[in-house]
């Protein structure tokens, strides 16, 4: 079954004075199984972020249709849309995106607490994920007072409180260190075992080479994709640096 | 660098952020027509002339040192607020290969523009506002208005707009200097320094608690108008400080409790308000203290001075039931004046001063429709339970001041020649006749001097008024005849030795046209009292020096009740407005400064999940909060006040409590209006900045 399916998006920008119109995205279309790891790879500017953007309802589509776990993004009321993105989607940012002025336990309560469950559940649900990613020890502490990898796994468990059926990142390892990255790398891939459908947004080969599937976009347009099959990481890492430098010496498909 | 490249980039800077400056410049050109103004009308030497004018140096000087140090305050509070936000834009300047010095010059020429700005209108409001307010004084003081009244000097322009040009140059190095200070990375992120989690601090809330709680003590304990009077400004001082510690540590403590409890905390509507207000409740507090202690400070001026002056008919009325009191006394000094008890009196007669009177009157076209010759003896005493006695080592203490008394003392004989209904006194009988005390009189009887007398009656009518509505409590009392008159007199005049009391005689006159009376007034006591003089030295040519009878009149307390009342409340209306504006700053920098700093955070609640009506409702719930807790304290510190300030106005002739909750209320209800409706305005400001719309 698809959770994601994604048809023919247009997404046109019209520039400030009404002058310009620039075709950010042309035509993309994919779909994304329950389940799967998939990886978006692009340049700067090939259109990755308003891709993103749009899955996560946070900017629409100038035509074209998504359906994330059957339902149209286009149809949900303007007014249902956060508590939608709050119940369906979960999100981490390249810039973590925690609020200082809340413990990093509140940080994670917080999709939670706006969805209006009780004090019991919030409860049950922080203890294995927290303990899962690590960050247990760090509940009560501020987000000014731990790590950058940390602070991105924190974000991790933001998005994963709400039991999403998508976990969108975009660029998550973009601002760690090698080792924090290979930490949270890790911790996609395992969350992923146990089921969680993960559609993220990079530039890093590396990080891509842990998805179940690569898209490359260019241009606006999904330009290639690999499968895993049966390679290991190091093997996808391989073909993609393969697939980018193709795509970098302008090879047409 | 090109010439005039530093003036044109600050220039473009100013109006880049004129959020920020256009109040800056307001606030200095605002206080500074204020402090000009209040200059000016301490100065002006025709105003002083005026009917009653003669308290206006003296009040005006007050309110000089009182804007003054006002300025200092809230010029210091926007500087701060501007230079946070400006450190930012200085530090990408320096990172971007501006020097430090450059930067220098483009502050100095961004102060310049500013501050230049700010003086120079600041006293064009003041000159073009000083005639309107000198006419308004004017008004106030009840005086017909002078043509052509328009007053310039450089003997106020000068100091004025210097006073305010040293102020902006010490804030101006102070900003240099912290500029030079910093390192560029530092000038970045200056805005965006993590505030810790504040902590409760108990001592602080105990302090708190205490000193408030001692301000309220002393305004509802202190029976003694006087007290009241020494007492106040150590109330004001105790409720400021206990408002700031009690705000500051009272609030963290309160959220603190919210957060943790658990079932309060984790629910959409509170989390997001709770944790905002707590992150800076630090700044917040001493903001909402601020605002609260301004507001308290207007309500405080404009209701006391309001009452007095609304009320200054009603309390002549009550003061001076007569139109005119003469002591009908006067002491000559034969040989000289070297010591206090080296003349001797003289009385005048009676019907002297009242064919006197009668022709002063005629010459001003009055005619006199009542006299009366009061003679009494007016004693002081300390007062314990029925017992009066003289203890003249307790005569001058504030603190027994709730217990000394007044006794006016008259014969029964004079009392029924003033119309009073025959009480047949035994010579160890009195009746007593309480004037400004409200309590019933509870004793039997009352021991003067050692001696007992049994109270035959308690009277409400008593011939003899005090023109002044006096702090310590009044009797009249009834005796049987001269003899026990003179026993009083002469044991009072044994324990006081030369302060004691004399027999007054007085001579009551009353008028029959009260508007012509108040006009001519004046003339009206000079021509009296040269009348006087006159008879004196007709009679005693020997006389080295005399004192003159004193002339105690109706037109003479209003002319000078008025200049009292009205320079006052002119005071508490100007001071009103600079108090009420400068909350309406704080208010305003609180608004975008924190909108600024809340924008990243609800940009990152929104990607979370949270729909723009929920942001809009967590705003509302913060701002609500920070703003309407100050104006609650206000209100609560007024009602604290009242039993102090009506003992206190009592001190300035107003002994109608009453009158001063009237306008306490309406003071409070029309201060709780404009508010709703700045807070209504800046939220809109806070919401555009949050939502980016700018």
């Amino acid at each position: 079954m698809s959770i994601l399916e994604v048809n023919s998006v247009k997404k046109t920008y019209t520039t400030r004075f009404g002058g310009n119109k620039v075709e950010a995205l042309k035509g993309v279309s994919f779909s994304v199984e329950a389940g799967e790891y998939v990886a978006i790879m692009g340049e700067s500017g090939s259109g990755k972020t308003t891709l993103l953007n749009i899955l996560a309802a946070l900017d629409t589509a100038t035509s074209g249709q998504i359906f994330l776990g059957g339902k149209n993004l286009a149809e949900i009321k303007e007014n249902e849309l956060a508590s939608f993105r709050r119940d369906n989607l979960g999100f981490v940012f390249q810039e973590f995106n925690l609020l200082d002025t809340f413990s990093v336990k509140d940080n994670i309560l917080l999709p939670m607490v706006l969805s209006g469950k009780t004090v019991a559940e919030m409860e049950e649900r922080i203890l294995p994920l927290s303990l899962a990613l690590g960050i247990h020890g760090i509940l009560d502490k501020f987000p000014y007072e731990i790590s950058g990898g940390q602070k991105q796994r924190v974000a991790a468990a933001r998005a994963l409180i709400n039991q999403p059926q998508l976990l969108l990142a975009d660029e998550p390892t973009g601002a760690l260190d090698s080792k924090s990255s290979d930490e949270l790398l890790r911790i996609f891939k395992s969350i992923n075992q146990d089921g969680q459908t993960i559609l993220m947004v990079t530039h890093s080969v590396k990080a891509a080479s842990h998805a179940g599937r690569v898209l490359f976009i260019r241009d606006g347009v999904v330009f290639h994709q690999i499968y895993r099959g049966n390679s290991t990481d190091e093997q996808l890492y391989q073909k993609i640096s393969d697939t980018l430098t193709m795509l970098l010496t302008g090879g047409d498909e | 660098m090109k010439k005039g490249f530093y003036a044109k980039m600050a220039f473009s800077n100013i109006r880049k952020n004129y959020r920020f400056f256009i109040p800056h410049i307001l606030t200095g050109a605002g206080l500074l027509g204020s402090f000009y103004i209040i200059l000016t009308l301490a100065m002006d030497g025709r105003l002083h002339e005026i009917k009653g004018g003669d308290y206006i140096p003296t009040f005006m000087v007050m309110g000089v040192a009182i804007i003054g140090l006002l300025s200092i305050i809230l010029l210091f509070y926007t500087n701060s607020f501007l230079m946070k936000q400006r450190k930012r834009e200085f530090g990408l300047y320096n990172i971007l290969g501006m020097e430090k010095s450059h930067i220098g010059k483009v502050l100095f020429f961004e102060s310049l523009f500013s501050n230049g700005c700010a003086i120079i209108l600041g006293l064009a409001f003041g000159i073009l506002f000083y005639k309107l307010c000198s006419l308004a004084v004017c008004r106030l003081l009840g005086t017909e208005l002078i043509v052509g009244f328009y007053f310039i000097t450089l003997k106020t322009i000068l100091p004025a707009g210097l006073a305010f040009l040293v102020l902006d140059l010490i804030i101006y190095f102070i900003n240099q200097i912290s500029i030079g200070r910093m390192k560029p990375v530092d000038l970045l992120k200056s805005t965006k320094v993590g505030e810790k989690e504040p902590k409760v601090k108990w001592p602080l809330l105990i302090l708190g608690i205490l000193t408030l709680g001692g301000g309220y003590y002393i305004s509802l304990t202190t029976e003694s108008p006087l007290k009241a009077l020494l007492l106040f400004f150590v109330a004001i001082i105790l409720v400021i400080i206990g408002t700031y510690f009690l705000l500051t540590a009272g609030s963290i403590w309160v959220l603190k409790g919210l957060k943790k409890n658990k079932k309060y905390y984790y629910n959409k509507k509170h989390m997001p308000a709770v944790s905002g207000l707590l992150y800076r409740m630090k700044q917040n507090a001493v903001g909402m203290a601020s605002i609260a202690i301004l507001a308290t400070g207007v309500l405080v001026m404009l209701s006391t001075t309001l009452s007095l002056y609304t009320r200054a008919e009603n309390i002549l009325a009550s003061n001076y039931p007569d139109d005119c009191y003469i002591t009908n006394q006067y002491g000559v000094f034969e040989n000289g004046y070297e010591n206090d008890q080296d003349y001797t009196f003289y009385e005048l007669p009676v019907e002297y001063t009242e064919e006197t009177i009668t022709q002063v009157a005629k010459k001003h076209n009055l005619s006199v429709t009542e006299f009366a010759a009061q003679d009494y003896l007016e004693v002081a005493y300390v007062m314990e339970g029925n017992e009066l006695s003289v203890d003249t080592q307790h005569l001058n203490i504030a603190d027994n001041l709730a217990g000394l008394a007044n006794i006016l003392f008259i014969t029964e004989e004079d009392y029924v020649k003033t119309g009073g209904e025959p009480l047949h006194l035994e010579k160890d009988e009195v009746e007593i006749c309480p004037f400004n005390i409200t309590d019933k009189y509870p004793y039997q009887s009352i021991t003067i001097h050692g001696k007992k007398y049994q109270i035959k009656a308690v009277g409400d009518r008593f011939p003899i008024k005090t023109p002044m509505v006096s702090v310590v409590n009044v009797y009249g009392m009834v005796v049987a005849d001269e003899d026990v008159l003179n026993d009083i007199y002469e044991a009072q005049k044994l324990e006081y030795g030369t302060y004691a009391s004399n027999y007054s005689h007085r001579i009551v006159a009353s008028f029959d046209n009260h508007l012509r009376l108040f006009d001519v007034g004046e003339d009206f006591t000079k021509d009296l009292r040269a009348s006087f003089e006159q008879y004196i030295q007709e009679h005693h040519s020997e006389a080295v020096e005399y004192s003159t009878p004193a002339i105690d009149s109706v037109w003479d307390a209003r002319t000078s009740i008025y200049g009292m009342y009205g320079t006052l409340l002119f005071l508490g209306i100007l001071l009103g407005l600079v108090c009420l504006f400068a909350t309406v700053l704080i208010i305003y920098y609180k608004q975008i400064s924190e909108g600024y700093e809340d924008r990243d955070r609800f940009q990152i609640m929104e990607k979370v999940g949270m729909s723009k009506a929920e942001v809009k409702t967590t705003i509302r719930k913060q701002t609500l909060m920070v703003f309407f807790i100050p104006l609650i304290v206000a209100g609560v510190h007024m009602i604290f006040a009242i039993p102090l300030l009506t003992k206190l106005l009592k001190v300035l002739l107003l002994s109608n409590p009453w009158t001063f909750v009237m306008y306490a209320a309406i003071c409070f209800v029309a201060f709780a209006v404009i508010y709703v409706v700045i807070y209504t305005l800046t939220a809109r400001t806070y919401y555009k900045i949050v939502h980016n719309e700018d």
